[in-house]
């Protein structure tokens, strides 16, 4: 029997699964690796950690769930983080780490960029938001601030590409990473040359293009006995993880997607691409002529974590999962909109849809009567707000008759009946499996011929579990995020004149670094 | 109990304990200049603040002290106050002669009860721990109360009960500074200052139990949490750690390969080579080849 091997490169680790012909998950594993933050505004990843997690975890699982039911694995397909850039030389040995979409070391290259009239003909040309994520920015980055490091660059990965390059020796990229680098014509599926001239680069530094479908090469020989998989086991390109999750919840016309991990966005799939003066959304390919376009936010679950491990009770030392469960248990003791209680998440400042990297976190209406379970509530509502925000821009180019919601903190239960109420749509989602990992599943079934077309195959998905809004919650929603909206733009002034205040009476803070003598 | 001071080799009370160095309670009703200056000494300090609240320099850094709050000095640190100033109040202290090793570890000596790994793990703790005070830590006192008592009162089993109580300490200063440093609300961050020891300090034949002492958990729960978090167990991670700075290393032509096996913590170039292998399908020598530098 067949089966198919999706490998997932994230920002926090590598998840691997297994799945059947029938898109039944048989195995999965996961591997973490860590980001290193050397210095401010700096968000970095070692690329031999993960390969070596890859390695290691895909020989986990094959060794304790597929060799052993003697199943035949078809192909191995990649998905990954969008946005990592990661220099190599002559002989495909990176120079430094790699830099993640976290990373916001080209901060004032980006708001230059950004207000002249190239930025706004580069985002409608690569469908990339002008941000410090972008690796257009990164190489222009280092362009300037390390010179010798640019120098010795033979080539501009993605972690994906180094990965699949140190399996199978090419250096490849597919085209939903390529849309994601700003550097790349969403329009004629190209590079872009105005980019890679403001990047300073040829496209000989870049590696190919390949559409999703493609195949990287075949596994190295010694890979092939290490991993115990014969020689023809198809290395799947893939794509990036939002696109990914888009078609894992068959996202078609008249849905969108909202995934809610640690960050979040919102996303539809479609022909055409969301034009956009003031450049809120992006734009990225999943194959010529199907865009996921959508809009990103820096505060999801991780704003939950925060209040979690600042404000939960730890009976059980270390167990974040317990402390949120009694917390959203005293949030549901309060009604919709905790009576009056607004909270605005940006604590870590924010993209879509405002787009300021300045704004910072408020409460705002507390009243005498509120009490601690209010603010629990007020919280999470107000990190959906901020989810539903983003919908609405949307909406303005889309009409978006349901929901599908993925990741870990949309998926809690009490936050998925709240999307459904505040956007007053059903809501469906899919237990167990994850729809990154699915979406590859359907992605390698298509290149087998299961399906004529991703098209086809994001139409068989099917999401049992829906979630009806309420429409009286609806309306007290509605009611306050008028002020919601208000206030994350009014506060525009102050937001700025904090954040400078903050870093002017920031005490420098020393890197923890012990001098450890053993 | 009234102010005294023991000192070995002075105080006959002390003779059967030639590991304790000094005890002591001190009493101090007004402020006095030029009588706590910063000294270094051999031994392992504890104050603990029963009283008042004491402005103290360790390793020339400047802490202040409350009631219940444990001074804990290193063996060859500074510790005192500026200008030998001491504030009124009252507290208790001991000094413990104790083994330093050449890497700068501290090991209790024969009288402990502690086993020879777990003496060694409080040791390595105590020496890696960056913040020299443990605050509300009122058991400290309870325990040094208790030696003072069997020191004075030589009753039956006393020399056993105080050898007892030293190790108690010990123990609980361990416990209590790890826990400190890791409040048990965060294992993403805890998770990564482990990270960052055992990269560090790769080279050292590291033990589940060293590293769970490190984050202040006992083994069990730490493999749950590390295994629930990283898909690892902290073996298996740490060899990971292991294999990918032996690869960047093995990029460099300077170093041979016995040396890589040993920096990065294998016990020999076999070791290495076998493990190597295993993952990465590669002879260590072979992935040499394949990716020099200066090729």
């Amino acid at each position: 029997m067949k089966c198919v091997i999706t490998i997932e490169l994230g920002t926090n680790g590598i998840r691997v699964f297994a799945f059947d012909l029938q898109g039944r998950v048989i195995a999965s594993m996961k591997g973490f690796y860590p980001t290193f933050h050397a210095e401010p505004d700096h968000s970095e990843q070692d690329p031999e950690q993960i390969f070596i997690t890859t390695l290691y975890v895909l020989k986990n699982l094959l060794n304790e769930h597929i060799h052993p039911k003697k199943l035949k694995v078809y192909c191995i397909c990649f998905s990954a983080a969008m946005h990592s850039l990661l220099a190599v030389d002559k002989n495909g040995n990176p120079l430094g780490n790699a830099i993640t979409w976290s990373d916001n070391r080209a901060k004032q290259e980006a708001l230059d960029l950004r207000a002249s009239a190239l930025g706004k003909k580069l985002y409608a040309a690569t469908g990339t938001p002008i941000h410090p994520m972008s690796p257009l920015l990164k190489i222009a980055w280092i362009r300037s601030r390390d010179a010798e490091r640019f120098k010795l660059t033979s080539k501009f990965l993605s972690i994906k590409s180094y990965i699949i390059h140190q399996l199978t020796g090419e250096y490849l990229m597919d085209y939903s990473i390529a849309s994601a680098t700003g550097l790349l014509n969403i329009h004629t599926v190209t590079w872009e040359a105005d980019a890679l001239k403001y990047a300073g680069i040829t496209s000989a530094k870049l590696p190919g293009l390949a559409p999703v479908l493609a195949t990287a090469g075949k596994l190295k020989k010694a890979y092939q006995q290490s991993l115990g998989l014969a020689a023809d086991t198809k290395v799947l390109i893939g794509s990036s993880d939002g696109c990914l999750a888009t078609l894992g919840d068959g996202v078609k016309e008249g849905n969108a997607t909202i995934t809610i991990e640690d960050s979040g966005a919102v996303r539809v799939m479609g022909p055409t691409v969301l034009q956009d003066d003031q450049m809120r959304f992006f734009n990225y390919l999943l194959t010529e002529g199907c865009y996921v376009s959508g809009g990103p936010t820096n505060n999801g679950g991780n704003i939950f974590d925060w209040f979690a491990r600042q404000f939960g009770e730890f009976s059980n030392p270390f167990d974040i999962e317990h402390s949120m469960q009694q917390l959203i248990e005293e949030a549901a003791k309060v009604p919709a909109g905790s009576d009056g209680l607004l909270f605005l998440p940006y604590l870590l400042g924010e993209r879509a849809p405002i787009w300021n990297a300045n704004a910072r976190g408020a409460y705002f209406g507390l009243h005498i009567k509120h009490e601690r379970r209010h603010v629990v509530r007020a919280t999470i509502e107000g990190i959906l707000y901020e989810i539903y925000s983003i919908g609405r821009s949307l909406a303005e180019q889309r009409n978006i008759k349901s929901l599908s919601v993925n990741g870990s903190f949309g998926t809690l239960p009490f936050c998925t009946q709240m999307i459904a109420d505040m956007f007053n749509r059903p809501v469906r989602l899919r237990q167990q499996s994850h729809s990154v990992s699915y979406g590859a599943w359907l992605l390698s079934a298509t290149e087998m011929g299961l399906y004529p077309s991703l098209d086809v195959a994001a139409r068989t998905v099917e999401l049992p579990d829906v979630y009806k809004p309420d429409k009286k919650r609806h309306a007290v929603y509605a009611d306050y995020f008028g002020i919601f909206e208000k206030l994350s733009h009014k506060l525009f002034d102050e937001f700025e004149a904090i954040g400078k205040l903050q870093q002017k009476h920031a005490v420098m803070e020393m890197p923890v670094k012990q001098k450890i003598k053993l | 109990m009234n102010q005294f001071v023991l000192q070995q080799g002075k105080s006959p009370e002390l003779r059967l304990f030639p590991h304790l160095l000094e005890v002591g309670i001190r009493k101090n009703g007004a402020i006095q200049l030029n009588t706590f200056s910063a000294t270094k000494t051999e031994a392992l300090r504890l104050y603990y603040i029963i009283d008042g609240k004491y402005e103290w320099r360790i390793d020339q850094q400047p802490y202040l002290f409350y009631p219940g709050d444990v001074a804990v000095v290193m063996p060859g640190i500074s510790f005192g106050s500026d200008n030998g100033v001491l504030e009124i109040g009252s507290f208790t202290w001991i000094h413990l002669g104790i083994q330093q090793l050449e890497n700068g570890h501290i090991l209790p000596g024969k009288w402990s009860g502690l086993s020879e790994n777990e003496g060694a793990a409080i040791g390595k703790i105590l020496s890696l721990n960056s913040s020299p005070v443990c605050t509300g830590f009122t058991d400290a006192g309870k325990i040094l109360k208790g030696i003072h008592a069997e020191l004075f009162g030589h009753e039956i089993g006393y020399q056993a009960r105080i050898n007892h109580q030293v190790d108690e300490l010990l123990i609980q200063v361990t416990r209590h500074m790890t826990k400190q440093s890791h409040p048990g609300r965060d294992f993403p961050k805890t998770f990564m200052r482990l990270e960052e020891v055992l990269r560090e300090n790769l080279s050292h034949q590291w033990t589940v139990e060293e590293m769970a002492a490190l984050v202040g958990m006992g083994t069990t729960l730490f493999t749950e949490r590390v295994k629930s978090f990283s898909g690892f167990s902290p073996i298996n991670y740490l060899i990971n750690i292991r294999i990918s700075e032996a690869i960047k290393l093995l990029k460099r032509p300077d170093i041979s390969v016995t040396d890589i096996a040993l920096d990065t913590g294998f016990y020999s170039s076999q070791h290495f080579s076998t493990t190597f292998k295993k993952l990465t399908g590669f002879q260590p020598s072979e992935f040499r080849k394949n990716h020099l530098r200066t090729k």
